[in-house]
């Protein structure tokens, strides 16, 4: 009786030394990360995880990072790196967009290419994902125009929306840019 | 079959250096001062605002109207053709003696599919045609051109606007612009 309770607290710690603790760690990191894609902290009311596309003076194109409203202003912050901010009274616009990308970047595209006989159009079709645009348009000191295109997952921008409306800010519903037909737009056509 | 592999490898390495000699390596501040178009006289070099993009009779997503802004704003920097590349609304135009303004009509509009692009290859590109004037402060144009830009094979939507901006860019790079002074001939051409 002795020897097999010895036995199994002994299969029990090889199997958490091994590949379950790994797993266990894995999904914790995992669980963390997906946490952080929304964080709140207790002094801003919304912090959203986001890509920085183009615009927003000071941030790096493509740049990830946390984009958050702190007091009077709107602020983005590249992990590791001083925030960059504007203030909400000079934001004149903000546009809420959607768009659909490929997953994967460079890497997936070359793996798709290798997958024989067209396979990789296959994987296409199911390797894209919606996302949500948010651009704001803003004036600096000089008077200036900027305009700043951030990305977020699918239904983040809803949250920030709200924040900006009930600052005073207009954001308008751009058009659903997946929804938009092939159809070539010309302006003969109007 | 060894002296064949051995063949295809002296083969590789000789393209190898050839390539590297006919093209030697262009260090960033080289290629800046190649491109930076020095024989130009400074004085003589105009300095440019860039207008917001006029999409009102095309139905173009604000997304992409900024994107073509801000990328114009980049490429026009990039050409070292002006003097001073300044945004629309910017208070210090009016102190620039020799200023011209980027006017930027959206023409034609295709919208694409990324998805599209990756499944078939051959449809779904993104599409941008406009209209592009540098006009006078009094309103004169003294160049104008239509430009497109497309993205067709690998990359988002929004590339579409940044290689239209390049393209414009090159053009007006590419143009014989007046001398800075006041009385200048008005050009005109198609692309």
């Amino acid at each position: 009786m002795n020897h097999t309770l010895i036995t199994l607290n002994k299969l029990a710690e090889r199997l958490l030394r091994g590949p379950i603790l790994g797993l266990l760690i894995l999904l914790a990191g995992w669980s963390a990360a997906a946490a952080q894609d929304v964080i709140q902290p207790a002094n801003s009311p919304v912090s959203i995880r986001v890509t920085h596309l183009m615009g927003f003076e000071g941030a790096s194109h493509n740049a990830n990072g946390t984009l958050s409203i702190q007091d009077d202003s709107l602020q983005f912050q590249k992990s590791g790196k001083p925030a960059v901010e504007v203030k909400i009274a000079s934001v004149q616009d903000v546009f809420l967009g959607c768009q659909s990308k490929q997953v994967g970047g460079l890497p997936m595209t070359l793996g798709k290419a290798a997958v024989p006989f067209g396979g990789g159009r296959a994987i296409s079709l199911f390797a894209h994902k919606k996302y949500d645009t948010l651009t704001v348009e803003y004036v600096d000191t000089n008077g200036g125009a900027h305009g700043a295109i951030f990305q977020m997952n699918k239904g983040q921008a809803e949250a920030l929306r709200n924040e900006l409306v009930a600052r005073g800010i207009h954001v308008s519903d751009s058009e659903d840019e997946t929804k938009q037909s092939g159809a070539e737009v010309t302006s003969e056509n109007k | 079959m060894k002296t064949n592999k051995r063949v295809s490898w002296f083969v590789l390495a000789a393209v190898i250096i050839a390539m590297t000699v006919a093209l030697p390596p262009q260090w960033p501040a080289e290629t800046r001062a190649a491109k930076s178009g020095s024989n130009i006289p400074v004085a003589e070099q105009w300095a440019v605002q860039v207008d917001k993009v006029d999409a009102s009779e095309v139905n173009l997503a604000p997304s992409f109207q900024i994107a073509i802004y801000e990328s114009l704003l980049d490429e026009m920097s990039k050409t070292k053709r002006f003097k001073q590349v300044l945004r629309d609304g910017d208070r210090n135009a009016g102190d620039v003696s020799d200023l011209l303004i980027l006017k930027t009509t959206v023409e034609k509009y295709t919208p694409g599919s990324e998805t599209r692009r990756a499944v078939t290859t051959v449809s779904g590109a993104t599409k941008l045609t406009v209209h592009s004037q540098l006009c006078k402060r009094d309103g004169r144009v003294i160049l104008e051109r239509t430009v497109s830009g497309n993205v067709r094979f690998m990359g988002s939507n929004l590339r579409a606007t940044h290689n239209l901006a390049r393209n414009v860019a090159k053009t007006i790079k590419q143009s014989s612009l007046p001398a800075a002074s006041p009385s200048a001939p008005a050009t005109s051409g198609q692309l």
